[in-house]
């Protein structure tokens, strides 16, 4: 195994390790605020393995993988076209995870505000004692 | 061997290394205003794991949204309701 191919292993065992965590938090911590925390850190997990999966290594030695952004297309040729496609990353992941961090911080202040009157009607975060609370 | 590809990646693990312990420090910790700035600790390194991973565009959304709007939202409602979690 090449050392780039263990280098992005690490990446992706350490990506699993967070994701591992951010689901602790969401299920195993009984305070609203500390729910809503993990569960931000579990989307960012999330679109990072989106990103992972769209990334490639570099095509040669010297030649880097690029931004998928095709600058000077105005006067574009074939050799321009091959270029890029030989060396541009997957522009589709990114592009869903730019939307699903916008979708993912309205779901964050719909919660917010949904633990602001759970407050304000229990008076308490603590989903123990809001259990307790019931009927 | 150990080219500038290598490095590059290296140094995108050694971040990522990083964030997992911002990530689990953020987890336990009790107080919840010292939480919020673990995740943004961790929200910083993610921007820069974007941007080594090519995805400049999303750096730009995901800078203001997940180091600037998350926390200034999580501190507004832990001022409103509780400080410290209780074991």
């Amino acid at each position: 195994m090449d050392t780039a191919t263990y280098f992005l292993y690490i990446l992706i065992s350490s990506m699993v390790m967070n994701l591992a965590l951010a689901l602790y938090g969401v299920f195993y911590k009984p305070h609203l605020t500390k729910k809503i925390i993990s569960l931000t850190i579990l989307g960012d997990t999330a679109n990072t393995f989106a990103l992972i999966i769209g990334y490639r290594l570099w095509p040669g030695e010297t030649t880097p993988s690029r931004p998928p952004v095709l600058v000077g297309w105005t006067h574009l040729n074939k050799t321009m076209l091959q270029q890029y496609v030989s060396s541009a990353v997957d522009p589709l992941p990114q592009a869903l995870v730019l939307t699903a961090v916008v979708i993912g911080l309205a779901v964050t202040l719909f919660l917010v505000f949904l633990a602001l009157q759970i407050y304000r009607h229990y008076g308490t975060l603590d989903v123990r004692e809001i259990r307790k609370l019931r009927g | 061997m150990i080219g500038p590809m290598e490095i590059m990646i290296g140094i995108t693990a050694l971040a990522a290394l990083f964030s997992t312990a911002a990530t689990y420090l953020a987890i336990t910790e009790k107080d919840l205003v010292k939480a919020v700035i673990y995740s943004a600790i961790q929200s910083t390194i993610y921007a820069f794991i974007y941007y080594m991973l090519m995805a400049p565009d999303i750096v730009l959304v995901y800078i203001p949204v997940a180091v600037g709007l998350y926390p200034a939202v999580i501190l507004v409602l832990i001022r409103k309701t509780e400080r410290w979690e209780k074991d």
